[in-house]
């Protein structure tokens, strides 16, 4: 009698557990064959050696990427004798091309991820970056200028502070424009600002009529010497003659226009300390801002500063009588 | 698990036989559950003779057939009754050819049939692979295997198992 | 005074049985490795045994348990490149679901559905041969229980979870392709670029010795269990609980580990 074939209890077990072990035997060597692939072990490749005095956030594997695209990969990095870091950088010979002689690479590293080495080509037909070739990496690394650029808006900050401090200098000297520029408003406007009261500049104005008078006076004067200059020389220009009262009285002018424009330029000088100290403050606030585009608690505590001052400059501004351009012009 | 011992003791002691050479039929030694009776008989040539299964299972299915029991070589071990299970131990003790066959206490594993005449006739059966064969009976027993088999003068009167 | 003695002994008593159980089965793991590297104690049992012990934890389950793993892959990876996209790091998503499932994840979840399905099987298989005397009759027949029985289930375990790991790591590769880049090829080369990056050799090896370690895991600890059941009914309900909490314990223990040794 025969034996009833396959008393087994499981159908074709042999084939089907045959064919499970030859499929993950094959998705095994698959993957790997296939991360080899990945990997690059199996192009073609030429070498790049860069040299950076450091490599912190780079790693084995680590991209390099041209206009964004990665081209190669760090392949060893070691430190050299000089103590200078040397990464090898393979690049499949495809990608070669977009790599020339005078092609600069850089290690960036930004606030968030790793760090980043690019390749930059300005003239793409210029010679082929040669197999084996050394070239230096540039680092640039925003993070290391944090705290420089913190140090920098500290110190930026503390004289905001000072300046817009009760007892600052800024202060007493915005209290001094209001002084003046209040007194400005008075019946003698600028004069009596510059002067210091309206007494003053009441006989400022004396003067200056009386100027204006001698100027009238000295023009008849004149007119009149031109008509003897016409008639006789001998008299005019004699010892005692009318020549010698006329230099006379046009020291005398000179001297009184002198004292006025003294005092105008002291008010011009007081005036452009003011003005310069109020148009620091725009552009240092500018460059804060600019500086701290993303840190919104310092930019608050600088505007508020700022919003202070702003507020001062617009009050005098408005208590200032006269235009930028207009200037005292002397009769 | 005692008996077991107790057997193994006594066999030691009389210095009888490698272990190897003999076979045990036993209460105490059930079927591998989750295998056939074929599967179970064959095991032991694929083992003790490195045999591909289907050899072993030839020789399997050659023992059933000469037993007369092959149409339980597909059951497993809780659908036999107990003269198929009786068989199915018998044969996978049988078919490595022990020197000694050992049938412990067959009424124990026989408990529906009259079982010396049955024991005897499947013995007979299995004659071209038996060299010796030992029933390991309770004394009272002695009557039912009248004068068929030969009873050996006891060394170890004190030993609760008498040997027929 | 009495009580406090009581008290230490039963604990000294528990401390040495859990330290003989652990003893056991590292004794065990060792035999049963030097036993799977002798190819004399392979016959036409063991292989079968070994088919059965692969077809019973990876065939039978294949289809529904690659099903589960492709869509926990795909929600994860779905998680991870969405969060990624709104904090601006869509450049390492691929990346980091990439070293999330393949990595860790899938081999810790098979290993934990193998446990669960097929180990629980095996420590009651084997806690049950124990109490009913099958192990000591094929002992009695001739039958080496450590080539039949034990070392193929072993071997059969560590294929099983190499097999799944396997399978679910493609397919969530597959996966993740489609998820980032979509139904095209042109991708492929950056695809590649990064998972070049990810899977270096030393992460390859270590997916598969972890593996290893889990397929180990999930058929030593219950095999070691079910041989310790003492022989009384009773006993296979604690004994597959035992191995099973002992189990879970040793598959974090490995998962922790790999970390560790991964990332500090």
């Amino acid at each position: 009698m025969k034996r009833p074939a396959g008393s087994s209890l499981i159908k074709n077990l042999e084939f089907k557990v045959g064919a499970l072990l030859v499929s993950t035997v094959l998705l095994v060597v698959g993957f790997v064959i296939y991360t080899m692939y990945a990997r690059g072990d199996f192009q073609r490749t030429q070498n790049l050696t860069l040299i950076a005095p450091k490599a912190d956030g780079v790693s084995i594997g680590m991209p390099m990427t041209f206009s964004g695209f990665p081209i190669g990969a760090v392949k060893r990095m070691q430190l050299s004798e000089d103590g200078n870091v040397r990464l090898e950088i393979a690049i499949p010979s495809k990608d070669a091309r977009w790599l020339r002689e005078n092609s600069v690479f850089t290690l960036e590293k930004g606030f968030i991820g790793g760090a980043k080495i690019k390749a930059h080509t300005s003239n793409l037909k210029d010679q082929p970056l040669a197999d084996g070739a050394s070239r230096t990496l540039l680092t640039g690394d925003a993070t290391e200028e944090i705290p420089v650029l913190l140090e920098k808006l500290k110190s930026i900050l503390n004289n905001i502070a000072d300046m817009t401090n009760k007892e600052s200098q800024i202060n007493q000297t915005l209290a001094n424009v209001q002084d003046v520029t209040h007194r400005m408003t008075g019946e003698y406007g600028v004069l009596e600002g510059v002067l210091g009261g309206p007494e003053k500049a009441r006989q400022v104005v004396a003067v200056l009529e009386k100027t204006n008078a001698l100027l009238a006076s000295l023009n008849g004067v004149s007119l009149k010497v031109d008509a003897v200059l016409a008639k006789t020389d001998s008299r005019l220009f004699g010892p005692q003659g009318v020549m010698d009262q006329t230099q006379e009285s046009v020291a005398k002018l000179n001297a009184i226009l002198g004292d006025a424009r003294e005092s105008l330029k002291k008010a011009d000088a007081l005036l452009a300390n003011a003005q310069a100290a109020s148009a620091d403050l725009p552009r240092i606030t500018g460059n804060v801002r600019e500086a701290t585009a993303d840190m919104a608690n310092l930019r608050t505590e600088i505007d508020d500063s700022v919003r202070k001052v702003n507020h001062l400059i617009n009050e005098i501004n408005k208590k200032w009588p006269f235009a930028r351009d207009v200037e005292i012009k002397t009769p | 698990m005692a008996d077991v011992a107790s057997h193994r003791e006594f066999l030691a002691k009389n210095d009888l036989i490698a272990e190897q050479d003999n076979a045990l039929v036993s209460p105490d030694m059930p079927l591998r559950a989750n295998l056939s009776v074929i599967d179970n008989i064959a095991l032991i040539p694929q083992y003790r003779s490195n045999l591909k299964y289907s050899m072993a299972a030839d020789q399997a299915w050659a023992l059933l057939v000469e037993t007369g029991f092959q149409d339980m070589y597909a059951k497993r071990d809780p659908a036999l009754s107990y003269s198929e299970r009786f068989v199915a131990k018998l044969l996978r003790g049988v078919i490595s050819k022990p020197a000694i066959l050992m049938v412990d206490r067959p009424g124990m594993l026989l408990p529906e049939v009259h079982y010396p005449p049955f024991l005897f006739s499947i013995l007979e059966r299995m004659a071209a692979y038996l060299n010796d064969c030992w029933i390991i009976d309770y004394q009272w027993n002695r009557a039912l295997y009248g004068a068929q088999i030969s009873y050996p003068e006891l060394d170890y009167p004190e030993l609760p198992q008498t040997q027929p | 005074m009495i009580f406090v003695t009581n008290f230490l002994t039963r604990r000294g008593t528990a401390l040495l049985a859990t330290w003989r159980i652990w003893r056991d089965t590292l004794l065990f793991a060792a035999r049963a490795i030097l036993t799977a590297a002798t190819p004399a104690a392979y016959n036409s049992a063991t292989r079968t045994v070994v088919m059965k012990q692969i077809y019973f934890t990876v065939v039978q389950i294949l289809p529904g348990f690659t099903l589960f793993a492709a869509l926990l892959s795909y929600v994860l990876i779905q998680i991870v490149v969405t969060t990624a996209a709104s904090y601006g790091l869509s450049e390492y998503a691929l990346e980091v679901s990439m070293r999330l499932l393949v990595l860790e994840l899938l081999p810790l979840i098979t290993a934990l559905f193998v446990a669960l399905r097929s180990s629980s099987a095996i420590n009651t298989e084997i806690a049950l041969m124990k109490i009913n005397g099958e192990l000591l009759a094929l002992e009695n027949a001739g039958v080496d229980t450590m080539r039949l029985e034990f070392m193929p289930r072993v071997i059969g375990g560590m294929i099983s979870v190499l097999a799944l790991t396997a399978f679910t790591s493609v397919i969530a590769l597959v996966l993740a392709y489609l998820a980032v880049y979509g139904w095209q090829t042109w991708s492929l080369p950056d695809f590649s670029r990064i998972m070049g990056n990810v899977f270096q050799n030393t992460v390859l090896l270590g997916i598969f010795l972890k593996s290893l370690a889990f397929g180990l895991a999930v058929t030593v600890i219950p095999v070691a269990e079910g041989m310790a059941t003492p022989r009384m009914l009773f006993m296979a309900p604690i004994s597959v609980l035992r191995g099973m909490v002992r189990l879970f314990f040793l598959i974090m223990l490995i998962e922790v580990a790999s970390l560790a040794f991964k990332y500090i």
